[in-house]
């Protein structure tokens, strides 16, 4: 009677089949969008994070034109805006919660800006799925950031200079030498940070995206059956993740010339 | 001042750290001919390095000059010869100095053969197949043009070392900066790397060389400076430097590695 799993239960809520292959449609789109959202911010950022753009750093020589080397005017001509913008933007993003994050994007920020109110596939709601793919894009490039940055930051000094040392700039430096290595380097925690991306997505259905969580919430609600549709749930996520990793791993694999001897 | 043949001139060359607390170069003044084989030699720590890395600039002095080619390199700006304040351009000096360092810093997911043609088809615009013709002539000279296709981890040290030996001089550069390129390697793979030095020097090419190896520098050095505590204490010629020193530092310097 009282079983953990009664299986007329998932009969019961066959019908409602479109629902879940709706929500592991959304909750796929949701996920890519903010893979590429969160890498592109990241990306900037880590960029912003590394760059060596000092606006006074003309005060910081001398008459001779040498760098000077102590006082005020030193540390101004040391100062970096991008880079104290998007650690401030780092440090905001990974010490808050996530919910709170989405609810200030979507109750926030986007009343304030009116969305068009169509349907995507005749089904997705666009002024939900927005603010949730914006939402955690923003969240999620602030964790790629770090990793992109210790990545970079992973690689030898020597090979920076043996790169400049060469003639290469430091754009070339950046491009054939450093991200190159860098890339094959994070990405195990790139693949672990897409996973949880695709998990995390589900708290967007608190501000109605129709995600696999929310055919979950419906489901419930037409036929009072919980752990059923959880454990159907539960498939699904698994099914999208574990894959994920699995070919992120080839990829990680086929990078790996140059590390056998 | 500057004599003919002259291509670097160092002057009271300084690099001083937390606020001066620190003289890693504390004047440092020489002067570099074409076809000098310099040899640094000094205890470590004695700024050696230092003096090195800023040729190039992969240090930046925090004093003093350094004219190569005519320019001062150590300011950000200059005045070209129309007066005008022109940027220095760090990249097109660089590909004139080649770097040999401690540790190789191949390129370790890049072969052999992109290794070397990286740089002269990127910085150069040169052609893929003038670069790889070049890098496969250069390689037969280091007796390595059967690995251009391996990957740096499959060679030795020594192989390694000569590789990015090589690699430099596919820039073509005017002077060959060695940083202790022998310091880093098995005993018996010194040999090699020194013998190409040794093949190089005798082509007449500018080098600078940071090492440990007393027999080199006696043996291959038209001149050596002895550097302690960041400062240029004696310099001469090999015969000088090694059978008739003069301050008490070198004395006991040598009397330690001899």
């Amino acid at each position: 009677m009282d079983q953990f799993v009664q299986l007329d239960n998932f009969s019961k809520i066959a019908p409602y089949a479109q629902l879940f292959k709706q929500g592991m449609l959304v909750t796929i789109l949701l996920s890519l969008f903010t893979v590429v959202i969160g890498f592109c911010i990241a990306l900037v950022l880590a960029l912003m994070r590394m760059s060596n753009i000092r606006p006074f750093r003309s005060l910081g020589l001398d008459e001779n034109g040498h760098l000077r080397e102590r006082g005020f005017l030193a540390l101004v001509s040391r100062f970096n805006p991008l880079s104290f913008l998007a650690t401030a933007y780092v440090e905001i993003l990974r010490s808050t919660p996530v919910l709170v994050q989405i609810f200030i994007v979507y109750y926030g920020v986007f009343s304030l800006i009116k969305l068009p109110s169509f349907q995507m596939f005749g089904f997705i709601k666009f002024d939900r799925f927005f603010p949730g793919v914006v939402a955690l894009g923003m969240n999620s490039g602030a964790y790629l950031c770090e990793i992109i940055r210790a990545g970079i930051q992973s690689i030898d000094g020597g090979q920076t200079e043996a790169a400049r040392s060469l003639g290469l700039s430091q754009t070339q430096n950046l491009r054939y030498i450093i991200l190159p290595q860098a890339l094959k380097n994070i990405l195990p925690a790139i693949a672990n940070e897409f996973v949880v991306i695709i998990k995390e997505s589900a708290i967007t259905y608190t501000i109605g995206v129709q995600d696999i969580m929310s055919a979950v919430n419906a489901v419930k609600g037409a036929t009072f059956v919980i752990v059923e549709p959880l454990l159907v749930a539960t498939a699904v996520y698994f099914c999208l993740c574990f894959p994920t990793s699995k070919i992120i791993a080839y990829f990680e694999r086929r990078m790996s010339h140059g590390d056998k001897r | 001042m500057a004599t003919r043949d002259s291509l670097i001139q160092v002057t009271d060359l300084k690099k001083h750290y937390h606020m001066g607390a620190i003289k890693a170069l504390d004047g440092v003044t020489v002067d570099i001919n074409r076809g000098d084989v310099m040899v640094v030699i000094g205890p470590s720590g004695s700024g050696k390095s230092t003096f090195l890395r800023s040729l190039n600039l992969l240090e930046e002095p925090t004093g003093g000059a350094i004219v190569f080619d005519g320019v001062d390199i150590t300011r950000k700006k200059y005045k070209d010869q129309s007066g005008k304040m022109v940027k220095l351009d760090i990249d097109a000096l660089r590909q004139k100095m080649g770097m040999v360092f401690q540790h190789f810093n191949l390129f370790p997911h890049k072969t052999i053969l992109e290794n070397m043609t990286l740089a002269p088809v990127k910085v150069k615009g040169m052609g893929r197949a003038d670069a790889e013709k070049k890098a496969l002539a250069l390689l037969d000279r280091v007796g390595l043009q059967d690995r251009a296709s391996a990957y740096p981890i499959q060679l030795s040290g020594g192989q390694k070392q000569r590789v990015a030996i090589v690699r430099a001089l596919a820039m073509e550069p005017e002077v060959m900066l060695f940083d202790e390129p022998t310091s880093a390697l098995d005993p018996e793979m010194v040999g090699e790397v020194l013998d190409v030095m040794k093949e190089l020097a005798k082509e007449g090419m500018t080098m600078v060389v940071v090492t440990h190896e007393m027999g080199f520098a006696r043996e291959v050095g038209n001149r050596v400076l002895f550097m302690a505590d960041g400062m240029l204490l004696e310099q001469g010629s090999p015969k000088e430097i090694f059978e008739n020193p003069k301050s008490p530092r070198l004395q006991d310097f040598l009397a330690k590695v001899l």
